[in-house]
């Protein structure tokens, strides 16, 4: 593709993307049925604060206070049973009873525990592997 | 999170204050790319490998005074946050993204579909809105790990320095600020609509409609502007990709492989929601599909919708048409009795099979001297909630496969499976099947 076709396309691409969010502002600020579209914006710059104040800060010092070599080896546990526990974060503190018996049916606090728990066995059983591996290689 | 460089412009580079030529440096490598030409070699700075040093040039000037923490010049020493990983998980994120999209503007028209397209929607496939419906839910669910990992990586642009250079930065360092914003709390606020849980003052659905867009356009932007370096990294073997530390790029193997294990574990530990085959492994979805009266789930039940004993007392089917007639249950159990084998899937992203028999509609339709061309008013016993009216199109109405319902899987429907009689359509989104039907009205 020539500089020009790439410099068009992209072009072409941009100005479909503001138009779509232009129809997705608009749908937000005139749509009544959305009760209060500057709660929307307050909620959209909550989520970046906490986003980007709160939660990766934090992952950023596990990760410093892990240090260098654990963090090679047990970053992807962390992140494996992390995602696990956002995506579970909703139906372990979701308040209340539930509208009936069939939404959240589940025991998901043992759930989520064996989870991840099942991820910290997969993690000490790799690390062992490794360790005896080394050790047969040292032989 | 603002613009990244093609090739990797060190951060701590000579170079980094020297103001930017007219023609953006990003187009040199992408147009390198395309001739297969290999780029110049960088300042050995551009390789900087884990323990080497760098020696910073002294910034001086007012400005920088502010350059303190996370803003400082190498203030991230972590690896990784580099272009090549960002477009490595942009990519995915992008297809689980757009699938969200797609499956999402599929369920918005089957629920709310424009006048002229009323009696056109597809009945089949029979599975179509369990199959977009679970794609919906678990393209979501799966975003969530690789939006948390995109984003980390991109981290430290949130830093750049100087946080503007000019109007057209700030305005793509805005796009930007949107994407990120929408998307999170798309996936966050989605994730608590499956559980059914609102913490939030405005509603959902028309939010949720509008902030798609929002996120849609904000992606398509954001690739239009990236789009140099997207191409510059987009494979291992490409120039600007063979440019970055080569140390780097087993741990960039290693944890892409893992993000694609955290999407692994999130997805089928709540897949089988949709995906039966996999429910045994369905531990933190907010639905399994054994649970529930009759083997399958129940979104609003007849005591949530005001169904009660003396509502139901006396109950008759009434047809309204051009040959209006009533039936009592024993009338409409003595009509010519159907089977069918359907799928229920609800908004929230559970389906189940279930095996439904009762009168056809199109036999009741019959009967009432209605067009084939009819479009029908489906009124409900229930009083509350926004679908204890709906309207069923002709495609549907006229489709044999769907029935006003009196059995479910073998016996008669229980009081929250709406006892004594509900729609089952192929191909419809839950809420659409209404429960406690007392008339259907033919409206054209």
């Amino acid at each position: 593709m020539t500089t020009h076709r790439f410099m068009v396309l992209r072009c072409g691409v941009g100005a479909v993307g503001l138009s779509a969010m232009g129809f997705g502002a608009v749908q937000l600020v005139t749509d009544p049925g959305v009760a209060g579209w500057t709660g929307v914006l307050e909620w959209l710059a909550a989520a970046v604060v906490l986003h980007d104040g709160v939660l990766v800060p934090l992952v950023l010092c596990l990760g410093a206070l892990l240090g260098a070599r654990l963090r090679r080896r047990l970053r992807w546990a962390f992140v494996v049973a992390g995602s696990l526990t956002a995506a579970a974060l909703p139906v372990l503190l979701a308040p209340g009873p539930a509208a009936n018996p069939s939404v959240r049916p589940l025991d998901y606090p043992r759930n989520w525990a064996v989870c991840v728990l099942v991820v910290g066995a997969a993690a000490v059983a790799w690390e062992a592997w490794r360790w005896a591996a080394a050790r047969r290689r040292r032989r | 999170m603002g613009s990244m460089p093609a090739a990797p412009r060190p951060p701590e580079g000579p170079d980094s204050r020297r103001p930017r030529p007219p023609v953006p440096n990003d187009r040199v490598p992408a147009a390198r790319a395309r001739a297969n030409v290999p780029a110049v070699p960088r300042p050995a700075t551009a390789r900087r490998l884990p323990s080497a040093r760098v020696v910073r040039p002294r910034l001086t000037g007012l400005g920088d005074r502010a350059r303190v923490g996370p803003l400082r010049e190498g203030g991230f020493r972590g690896r990784l946050h580099d272009a090549r990983t960002a477009v490595s998980l942009g990519r995915v994120l992008g297809v689980a993204l757009v699938t969200c999209f797609a499956t999402g503007l599929v369920s918005h028209y089957l629920q709310q579909p424009p006048g002229w397209a009323v009696d056109l929607l597809p009945s089949r496939p029979l599975w179509g809105y369990r199959v977009t419906q679970g794609l919906h839910v678990a393209s979501g669910i799966a975003a969530i790990p690789l939006v948390l990992a995109k984003l980390w990586t991109v981290y430290p642009r949130l830093f750049a320095w100087p946080p503007l250079r000019s109007v057209a930065h700030a305005l793509e360092r805005l796009s930007i600020a949107v994407l990120v914003s929408a998307t999170l709390l798309q996936l966050a606020t989605g994730l608590l609509n499956t559980v059914q849980w609102y913490p939030w003052p405005w509603n959902f659905r028309p939010a949720h409609w509008a902030l798609a867009w929002v996120v849609v356009g904000a992606l398509a932007l954001h690739v239009a502007v990236k789009a140099p370096v997207i191409a510059a990294h987009w494979r291992r073997s490409s120039p600007a990709t063979r440019q970055l530390a080569t140390a780097d790029g087993r741990d960039r193997r290693a944890f892409l492989a893992t993000v694609g294990a955290a999407v692994g574990a999130v997805t089928v530990t709540t897949v089988g929601q949709s995906f039966t085959p996999l429910r045994d492994l369905d531990l933190l979805a907010p639905r399994h599909p054994d649970h529930g009266p009759q083997q399958l789930p129940v979104n609003r039940t007849a005591a949530a919708a005001g169904i009660t004993a003396e509502r139901l007392a006396g109950w008759r089917l009434a047809v309204r048409g051009p040959r209006p007639y009533e039936l009592t249950l024993a009338q409409l159990r003595a009509l010519p009795v159907h089977s069918a084998v359907l799928p229920i899937a609800c908004v929230e992203g559970w389906s189940r099979t279930a095996h439904w028999s009762g009168v056809r509609i199109r036999d009741l339709l019959d009967a009432a001297g209605a067009p084939h061309s009819a479009t029908v008013r489906v009124v409900s016993l229930q009083q509350h909630g926004a679908y204890a009216v709906t309207e069923l199109g002709a495609s549907y109405a006229r489709d044999p496969l769907t029935l006003l319902a009196l059995d479910l899987n073998g016996a008669p429907l229980a009081p929250d499976h709406g006892f004594p009689a509900r729609i089952i359509a192929p191909n419809r989104p839950g809420v659409l099947q209404t429960k406690w039907v007392a008339r259907l009205e033919v409206t054209t």
